[in-house]
């Protein structure tokens, strides 16, 4: 790999409430390369949001910098799309339009726009769907139009944020592995954040360990395990009992 | 849960019990019937004057559409801005609040210097009456946005035009029919009242007019058809509500 895809340098931040000032961030290093599967894990609270959404450019750090395919950030970068834990999707467009709207943002022509968003929802299983209002659609399948949504404009890097969390087992192991095979076949980084260290380990390459308070980069754990993964792997238990360590709950955080 | 039809109809009763104790008054002669005519009577005015509160009908009801529609056109996209920037809100807010307070029937006086006696100082103030609802709902409902999608739209470098077309105004609209339901009923309470002052058309001057040479029926006639056309109004504007956000079945509580 060569030089670092997303970079973030020192990296802080202080929300300013009307209860006082809150360090959600402090500085916090990272890099992640071309391809990367990185999972950015951490407990409720220790800002692994706040530091998705200012790689995503919604947010700016209060300081150091943070640097997207060779620039530093400003606003959003065009070459990274979010997918939402709250999946974000407009209630009052259909499936198609929902997925279609992060083209129409970039002036992506109507005949384009129908053809990307056939081919998305090919991709992630939705192509009976496209009329559908998002309220029609289980919790599973909304993440989904997120993801279709987010992959429309080819972006170099996706950036989850618990887009499984609110999902039963199943319905999440099903993603999960779907989302592995997207990645594969799309070769995009991946920054995903969660608090579940089954989740971490069977999608990561690399995973982060945030702790509160202030949120801060506590540990760094390369996942060399092969993949298709399963709880049952050699070496799964042992790197789960590690990110427990870690973490610092000894009963897991399921 | 939502009602049958025939259930529906259960909101006549409480109107046909009115007409019953209308009846039994007049029969137990309460009122002389130069106050209280008889509702056989009142029905039969409409055969008598049909063609005179039709006239009046339409003119009270294209003085409420032009002023509403212009309330619409104004304080809609009014609302859209200032909902969407905090700037605009904070140069706004004062003087919406201080402007709204003002009951429209109170500039009737001050209407009728500016623009005489006429169609224009009522459709004034039924824009007036229409104007405020409008615009503060309009407000409302920009705020209700959830946050998330405006991140989504931001995210994806979403002009500030497609996020006011594409999301603040089919966010705000289901906010915007609530706006504009106030806005009719303001609005055909503005012009009734208007016409008994500052037009000579319409149905309030027509029930003024009937006081005036002793034709009780026709007040009363004249009040039927305002309660009517009052109820289809309102009707009529949860109907269009329900077509134009249909993407909203399934999220309310209750299928109305
Ligand atoms: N817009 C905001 N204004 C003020 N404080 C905020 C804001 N967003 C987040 N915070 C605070 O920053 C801290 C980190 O929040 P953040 O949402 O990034 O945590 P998280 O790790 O994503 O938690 P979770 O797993 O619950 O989503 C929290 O203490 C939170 O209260
Ligand atoms: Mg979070």
């Amino acid at each position: 790999m060569s030089a670092a895809f997303i970079e973030c340098l020192d990296v802080g931040k202080v929300y300013d409430g009307r209860t006082g000032s809150v360090e959600a961030l402090r500085g916090v290093s990272l890099a992640c390369a071309e391809g990367e599967f990185v999972c950015l894990l951490g407990l409720s609270g220790c800002g692994k949001s706040t530091l998705l959404q200012m790689i995503g450019g919604l947010e700016a750090p209060s300081s150091g910098q943070i640097v997207v395919a060779g620039r530093e950030l400003s606003g959003p970068s065009p070459a990274t799309a979010i997918v939402f834990q709250d999946h974000g999707l407009f209630p009052w467009m259909t499936v198609a339009q929902n997925v279609a709207f992060n083209m129409k943002a970039r002036g992506v022509g109507a005949k384009e726009r129908r053809a990307r968003v056939a081919e998305m929802l090919a991709l992630t299983g939705l192509s009976g769907f496209a009329t559908r209002y998002p309220h029609e659609l289980s919790g599973g399948m909304r993440q989904r139009v997120g993801i279709a949504r987010a992959l429309t404009t080819k972006p170099r890097a996706l950036l989850m944020d618990e887009p499984f969390g609110a999902l039963d087992a199943q319905t999440r192991a099903r993603l999960q592995h779907e989302l592995l095979e997207i990645w594969a076949a799309q070769r995009t980084t991946v920054l995903f954040v969660t608090h579940s260290i089954d989740e971490a380990v069977f999608l990561a390459d690399r995973i982060l360990v945030f702790t509160p308070r202030p949120g801060q980069l506590a540990a760094e754990v390369t996942v060399d395990l092969p993949r298709p993964r399963t709880p049952r792997s050699p070496g799964f238990a042992a790197l789960a009992a590690r990110l427990r360590g870690l973490l610092g709950t000894e009963e897991g955080s399921e | 849960m939502v009602a049958s039809p025939l259930g529906r109809l259960a909101g006549l009763l409480p109107l046909i019990g009115l007409i019953v104790a209308w009846q039994a008054a007049v029969m137990a002669q309460i009122y002389p019937p130069v106050l209280l005519p008889a509702p056989h009577k009142v029905a039969n005015a409409f055969a008598l004057y049909g063609g005179d509160i039709l006239h009046n009908t339409l003119a009270s009801l294209s003085r409420v559409a032009i002023g509403i529609g212009l309330a619409f056109v104004v304080g809609v996209p009014m609302g859209l801005l200032i909902g969407r920037f905090a700037w605009l809100d904070r140069l706004c807010d004062w003087s919406i609040q201080t402007f709204r307070s003002v009951p429209p029937i109170s500039l009737i006086p001050m209407a009728m210097l500016f623009f005489g006696i006429g169609d224009t100082p009522a459709i004034v103030l039924i824009f007036l009456a229409g104007l405020w609802p409008l615009l503060l709902n309009t407000i409302f409902g920009v705020r209700t946005i959830e946050r998330t999608l405006l991140k989504v739209a931001a995210a994806a470098g979403a002009s500030e035009a497609l996020i006011l077309r594409d999301i603040v105004w089919p966010a705000a609209l289901p906010s915007i029919f609530t706006g504009l339901r106030l806005a009719v009923g303001g609005g055909w309470l503005t012009v009734v009242t208007a016409e008994m002052i500052a037009v000579k058309s319409g149905l309030g001057y027509m029930i003024l007019n009937a006081q005036m040479t002793f034709r009780p029926e026709l007040i009363f006639a004249g009040i039927v058809v305002i309660g009517a056309i009052g109820l289809l109004a309102d009707f009529s504007v949860q109907r269009l509500r329900r077509f134009a956000c249909s993407w909203q079945e399934g999220l309310m509580v209750q299928g109305r």
